[in-house]
């Protein structure tokens, strides 16, 4: 039987990982993302809420510039990925959309030498996280595989930054010894619903914002060695409800 | 068939089509009037998603979704041959013998289920999803009803697909996600309604269309305030 596209992604995330003697993060996403996917480079940037987004991982000085031009100006395909939760595919910077509708960040990406930008916003429903963004030298749209493949990279960017963002305890996971995949696929997917709700359900239950709840859901799956869909059943069930965190210092 | 029930339905949908849009609202209302239409006891809505799986954007009844899941989970039954082919479906005296998908068979008749027809949601060439309606009985649906369900399956994939703003030239790709997306914030809110006043998901989905509604904004946009508020003071309460 043939792994699935999410299985072999997250073989090559965990293997990148390991290779490079660390945990799983964004800049291995990145990697895969251009070793696999067409790309001549990638970036990621976390939303941080009021102040602007904060660049994580770049894979090359043009890319970095590519986000920071994004950053400065304010406009670009990451800004209006981010907006409307969509990806934003510019398969030709040279042609007249792009520069009506960034008439900034356009000029300043062609003047690097960038042929076509694609931008994945890294979101779980209401949970905004940051934006992968890949450019590539030359125009041209991706396939439908790379771009199939290009939102599984997304997927796992984004609980990356999450669980970074969140100090949580699956921080420590690496793929290597199959973790990392017990964690996402495929129950993400196909128990898509639930753990939805249970992320909702968690907001209140712990008084904290959805993507707090998100970490501290897989975090309580992980720790236990139970399958993310699990959890979420039983929390939509009502058989299991988690408790908030205790003062860091002990107290009441 | 109600042709009172029917034109509205039409007038209904091309509404929504051209006031203010939401995506999942509007897929919700094509199930809900499929099943008072055509005579079915559940409908679902199943997209493709791009990373190569089908996901469920709306269903009629919390049956229906666990059926559609079920076909999505184990890669067999009449929505994902309907998906796959592009033609219409049927899977008709599910309890009897010699079933063409013996395990999605014996899960839909304990969900309730004898007569499944699945009507692929398709724009130029290419399927984007299926409408599938479900019957507790065994009994056929009419060519007639079967008609005007391929209609409202035609309408929706139009509507689905000129949702977002064209002039931008987004792409098919590009617009599915924001649906899917969509429908993952409503999951967020039903779940955060129902922790916050004990309710089902079900109670939790219709307090929050009918707070939509009432206060005139898209059930997304509705959604996702409710998620990102972190007051204390909950904007919206179930009935006075």
């Amino acid at each position: 039987m043939t792994q699935s596209p999410r299985a072999v992604l997250w073989g090559q995330i965990a293997e990148h990982a390991s290779r490079h003697d660390r945990g799983v993060s964004v800049a291995s996403v990145c990697a895969v993302a251009v070793a696999s996917e067409g790309v001549s480079g990638a970036w990621v940037t976390a939303a941080s809420g009021q102040t602007p987004d904060v660049i994580m991982y770049v894979t090359d000085p043009v890319a970095e510039q590519l986000a920071e031009l994004q950053l400065t100006l304010g406009e670009g395909p990451g800004q209006d990925a981010q907006a409307s939760a969509a990806p934003v595919l510019v398969a030709d910077l040279e042609a007249g959309e792009p520069s009506r509708r960034w008439p900034a960040f356009t000029p300043g990406a062609r003047q690097v030498g960038v042929g076509a930008v694609f931008a994945f916003p890294l979101t779980i429903g209401a949970i905004r996280a940051g934006e992968m963004g890949l450019y590539r030298d030359s125009p041209g749209p991706l396939t439908p595989k790379q771009f199939g493949e290009c939102l599984i990279l997304a997927d796992a960017a984004t609980v990356f930054l999450l669980d970074d963002a969140g100090g949580s305890v699956t921080r420590g996971y690496n793929g290597v010894n199959g973790r990392a995949l017990d964690l996402w696929p495929p129950d993400l997917a196909r128990h898509r619903a639930q753990i939805d709700q249970a992320t909702g359900m968690l907001t209140v239950q712990l008084g904290v914002t959805a993507g707090e709840a998100y970490v501290r859901l897989r975090a309580y799956a992980y720790a236990r060695d139970q399958r993310l869909a699990d959890v979420a059943r039983d929390i939509v069930a009502r058989r299991l409800r988690l408790e908030p965190d205790p003062a860091p210092d002990g107290e009441p | 068939m109600d042709s009172q029930l029917l034109s509205d339905t039409f007038v209904d949908l091309a509404d929504t089509m051209v006031a203010d849009f939401d995506i999942i609202d509007f897929l919700h209302m094509l199930t809900d009037r499929s099943v008072r239409l055509l005579a079915a006891s559940a409908a679902g809505v199943v997209l493709a998603d791009p990373r190569g799986e089908l996901r469920i954007a709306a269903a009629s009844s919390e049956a229906a979704e666990l059926i559609e899941l079920f076909q999505i989970q184990n890669d067999q039954g009449p929505c994902l041959d309907c998906f796959r082919t592009g033609q219409p479906v049927t899977a008709a005296d599910l309890s009897g013998p010699g079933q063409p998908w013996p395990e999605f068979a014996a899960a839909a008749v304990q969900a309730g289920f004898r007569t499944v027809e699945a009507l692929p949601m398709r724009l130029r060439g290419q399927v984007i999803g299926a409408l599938n309606l479900f019957r507790t009985e065994s009994a056929l649906f009419e060519p007639a009803d079967l008609r005007v369900g391929q209609a409202l399956a035609d309408v929706a994939t139009i509507g689905l697909l000129q949702e977002r703003n064209l002039r931008r030239s987004e792409t098919i790709a590009e617009q599915l996600q924001a649906a899917l997306n969509s429908r993952i914030i409503i999951e967020q809110a039903k779940g955060k309604l129902a922790e916050r006043y004990d309710l089902a998901m079900d109670q939790a989905f219709t307090l929050l269309r009918d707070h939509a509604r009432e206060t005139n904004q898209r059930l997304t946009e509705t959604a996702r305030n409710l998620v990102d508020d972190t007051s204390a003071d909950f904007p919206l309460k179930p009935g006075k």
